[in-house]
């Protein structure tokens, strides 16, 4: 007995001696330094909290916060809905084929445009004098509230009475990247947090098995302005969006690599996790728990993600209804994928459509051929995708929000001067349509109006901002007060602008 | 020329840092050299030097005035003790040289200098930042205390009832100005020679005359500047305020068109209701009961979390809880127990996808306050549902994908159910839509979209 004793004590007094070797003055120098820095920095971050209440400490002077940053802030008043499901058609879709009727621009087609309208105007391609062009949509009004709906739609015309139409939106930008990027971030340069990260920042995540914030593709590119659209820009990067894959692997290198048992993983996890820990005892770092945390939840996520992103195992109707196609990334794939994720507690699930981006130059980028197409692709998910939420009890808690960057041009595209291949509309900021549905929203309401030849709102035009507002509203944020301190100054998603849309509000 | 001096003017900022500097190292000397009394040369050769460059100051600061549009009492303090401090400056250099008003005790007299430099320094500064520059960041009760005007947000509080007799100036117009204009307005900085704090001051117009016409909006500058593009110089409040509402702009609007009375209530006025519905307070379809109600103990809330039950505050305003169990799917009906320590503030329960039966309905008596219930993807068979018909807040019932399989007319009895959902449920549609007249929407789903012709045409 006294030989083992004595060998553990021999072991244990090598140990702190190679300890004491390692550890050198440039060691003490460093950790000093971290600790102090590390003291101060803590204390500057446990200090500020966006909705000015008093934040409860744990016990080693930790928030819940900062244990667990996908936690809830409460909100500034009680929320309308809990998730939201924002569609948004990449390239902008032309509002002239699908809800802005204008019949007087029927008559105009084929006659020049007046050049009252084109002064002082920019357009990416258009030149010279374009013509007007009329609806090439048949329209009827639609529901007990009569909104109009083109025949490229003809299952969403079922639903038009859920929906509240914005038909006289604005923004400020006429490319795809900068309007998209102003779209979901609220400013047309990089840097700034998205929709679905500033939502998840405050109400963080029911479901710890998965991510708050999931996006998903389809049109077979991602968006011209690049992950930025979902990006966490100055919020911690814990609330940026997490792109999932209808197809193949639904996050990348969520398998584990052959030879790599979940047992081990759980191991090498646990090992990590242990040193983090001993790590955060010395330096209190609220980063390092952070990590902890993303260990803990990737792990998790393994098993849940690849669950929920299975659409094999819905019913066949629903799979009808929605006309999925398993194994292919699509668009349908993608709006039954946001019902499940929502179902299961996800807050925000962005959906981007590639492709709508209808010059004319190409057969499918033509108004009458390839929009109708797309449209053909949209119309049955979004409405199964409506229906099937209102049938579970699911919409009155859930926003979808359904728009492009912007709208396109009552005139018909002449790039360079010339006549075109096909059928084609320019981009254009002034006026366009966008609408929600779901909690809080007025049903079959529609606010704005365009000219008679859709050119510009004359009535209702919200902006980009407005639109901001009116979302984080129904999630029960005050979009004025809704901030983060960044280099100096708090940021808002709405800048120092944005006005609630009381008019679509129930 | 012009250039020149615009230049010079702009240079002033920096070249006031000069004179400061002299005049500090100068008293600093003194007080080093107060015993000894050796350096009193090379004190009078710094005060030599603050007077130059004050002057130099004086100049810069004449030019910039001049040039940059100054009204003059913006800046008639700064400028007279900005001389003196350059006069005192050189009749230091006097004293000191020259024992020059020897009678003078030379500590008053550095002490004076001292004084001068802070009050002239620090009325520069409130010009270049504003006079509450620093009083600004003071609480609000130091700030009074102090005798600076403290800014407070007025409320219009209107309701269904009371908006007829409301004061139309003072209860609703009143707080508009109050909270959009009159922090630039007011009798300490009236931007524009306007005052829109008080009946007179609103009559009596600013710079540009007459602010309010009656009966004509379009005419009446504290309306038409609200109304101008942001990026319009002329817009009202500048870029970067707290904007009006369109709703309240409205208001105003209606007002001047009404003849802007100052007395009178709004019925007399005789406005429409319309233009004051936006401001009634909000009818409440929220998830919890429009009541009081106090606040759970933290320490009950966190023993639940630690179970994996998620809690939720509802909202900043209201104490009600959301508790879901969604990363509970092995909750069962003995499980509520941990639930009871903040039975009361429980408004909406998701106990989807759980293992609760039938006997969780008897326990759920229990909580007063539940407005949502989830019960969806569960064992229930609704057999006792009916217990639950004295919950009186209880709006929603979900109950899709559930075994449910009672007779729906239960829910007839319930005192403010809004909303049952039995999609995929073990009860079949048999055409009932809605109970008590209306009140009571039954949503059996099994929503369809049949194919059509369209589905499969490529163009």
């Amino acid at each position: 007995m006294k030989h083992h004793s004595d060998i553990v004590n021999r072991l244990l007094r090598e140990k702190l001696e190679r300890e004491t070797q390692a550890r050198t003055r440039r060691h003490f120098i460093k950790s000093c330094a971290q600790g102090m820095g590390g003291l101060a920095l803590s204390s500057i971050f446990m200090g500020c909290d966006p909705l000015g209440k008093p934040k409860v400490r744990t016990a080693n002077g930790l928030t819940e916060r900062d244990l667990n940053p996908l936690s809830t802030l409460p909100p500034h008043y009680s929320p309308k809905v809990k998730s939201v499901i924002y569609l948004h058609m990449a390239g902008a879709p032309s509002q002239l084929e699908m809800f802005d009727y204008k019949p007087q621009l029927h008559k105009y087609d084929g006659q020049d445009c007046p050049q009252s309208l084109l002064e002082g105007k920019k357009f990416a391609f258009i030149k010279g004098t374009p013509k007007l062009m009329g609806p090439q949509a048949e329209f009827k009004q639609e529901g007990e509230s009569g909104n109009w709906v083109s025949n490229f739609l003809p299952h969403f015309k079922k639903v038009v009475d859920e929906v509240a139409f914005l038909k006289a939106v604005h923004t400020d930008q006429f490319n795809h990247g900068p309007a998209q990027l102003f779209m979901h971030t609220g400013s047309p340069r990089l840097g700034r947090p998205s929709i679905g990260s500033w939502a998840t920042y405050g109400l963080g995540s029911e479901n710890q098995n998965l991510p708050g914030f999931v996006v998903l593709t389809s049109g077979g590119n991602t968006p011209d302005a690049g992950k930025s659209v979902w990006g966490s820009g100055f919020l911690p990067s814990v609330y940026q969006g997490v792109q999932c894959r209808s197809k193949g692997d639904p996050v990348l290198y969520i398998e584990d690599p052959d030879g790599m048992s979940r047992n081990l993983k759980k191991r090498t996890i646990d090992a990590i996790n242990k040193i983090n820990k001993e790590e955060y005892a010395k330096y209190a770092d609220p980063e390092i728990l952070a990590r902890i945390n993303q260990y803990e939840m990737a792990y998790r996520m393994q098993i849940a993600v690849p669950e929920v992103m299975n659409i094999n195992n819905e019913p066949e109707h629903i799979k009808q209804m929605y006309g999925v196609e398993p194994g292919k990334e699509s668009f349908a794939n993608n709006c039954l994928l946001a019902r499940k994720l929502v179902e299961d507690g996800v807050r925000f699930v962005q959906l981007f459509d590639w492709g709508w981006d209808t010059h004319g130059n190409v057969r499918e980028g033509s108004i009458d051929m390839g929009l109708r197409n797309k449209c053909r692709e949209i119309d049955r998910p979004i409405t199964a995708l409506i229906l099937d939420l209102k049938q579970r009890g699911l919409l009155e808690d859930t926003l979808i929000v359904w728009g492009g960057e912007f709208g396109r041009t009552p005139m018909q595209e002449n790039r360079g001067n010339k006549e075109m291949a096909y059928k084609g509309r320019d981009h254009h900021g002034d006026a366009f349509t966008m609408w929600m549905a779901g909690g809080g929203i007025k049903k079959g309401a529609s606010h704005g109006q365009t000219d008679d030849i859709g050119f510009s709102g004359v009535d209702g035009r919200v902006s980009v901002h407005d639109v901001h507002a009116t979302i984080l509203h129904l999630l029960g944020f005050d979009h004025e007060k809704f901030t983060y301190e960044f280099q100096g100054r708090p940021f808002r998603l709405t800048d120092v602008e944005g006005e609630i849309i009381k008019e679509i509000l129930a | 020329m012009d250039v020149l001096q615009q230049l010079l003017g702009r240079l002033h900022p920096l070249v006031v840092h000069l004179p400061i500097g002299f005049i500090m190292m100068g008293l600093l000397l003194q007080w080093y050299d107060r015993k000894q009394g050796q350096y009193a040369q090379i004190i009078a050769f710094v005060y030599l030097w603050a007077g130059i460059t004050a002057t130099l100051a004086c100049i810069t600061g004449y030019l910039q005035y001049m040039g940059e549009g100054y009204s003059f009492e913006t800046v008639e303090r700064h400028l007279w003790s900005g001389i003196a401090t350059a006069v005192f400056s050189f009749l230091m250099y006097g004293k000191l040289k020259a024992a020059f008003l020897s009678k003078v005790p030379m500590a008053l007299s550095s002490f004076f200098v001292l004084a001068l430099i802070s009050f002239t320094g620090h009325q520069g500064g409130n010009i270049t930042h504003g006079e509450d520059y620093l009083v600004e960041p003071l609480p609000n009760s130091i700030k009074s205390a102090l005798g600076y005007d403290t800014f407070e947000e007025k409320q219009i509080s209107l309701t269904e009832g009371n908006w007829q007799s409301a004061l139309l100036y003072e209860d609703v117009i009143m707080p508009i100005l109050n909270n959009k204009c009159v922090s630039c307005h007011n009798p300490k900085k009236n931007k524009g020679d306007l005052l829109l704090h008080s009946q007179e001051g609103i009559l009596k117009g600013g710079e540009s005359g007459q602010v309010v016409i009656a009966h004509d909006a379009s005419k009446s500058e504290i309306f038409s500047r609200m109304t101008l593009p942001m990026d319009d110089d002329d817009h009202m409040p500048p870029e970067g305020k707290t904007q009006p509402t369109k709703e309240e702009i409205q208001l105003i609007e209606a007002w001047i068109a009404a003849g802007h009375p100052f007395e009178g209530t709004v019925g007399e006025i005789g406005l429409k209701k319309e233009l004051f519905i936006p401001f009634f307070p909000k009818k409440h379809d929220t998830d919890h009961p429009d009541i009081e109600i106090t606040a759970a103990s933290q320490d009950s809330i966190k023993a639940i979390k630690e179970t994996g039950i998620y809690v939720d505050p509802i909202s900043a305003t209201t104490n009600f809880l959301s508790v879901s169990c969604i990363n509970q799917p092995n909750f069962v009906d003995t499980d509520l127990g941990l639930l009871l320590p903040i039975k009361n503030q429980i408004s909406r329960l998701d106990l989807g996808g759980t293992q609760v039966t039938d006997a969780i309905v008897e326990q759920l008596r229990s909580l007063p306050n539940l407005t949502v219930l989830k019960l969806d993807h569960t064992k229930i068979t609704g057999k006792n549902i009916g217990a639950l018909k004295d919950l009186r807040h209880l709006r929603t019932i979900n109950l899709t994908g559930s075994d449910f399989q009672a007779d729906i007319q239960v829910f007839s009895d319930f005192k403010n159910l809004k909303k049952v959902f039995l999609y995929k449920t073990k009860t079949n549609f048999n055409g009932v839509r809605s109970l008590k007249g209306g009140e009571i929407s039954i949503d059996f789903g099994n929503y369809e979209l049949p194919p059509i012709p369209s589905d499969s045409i490529v163009y």
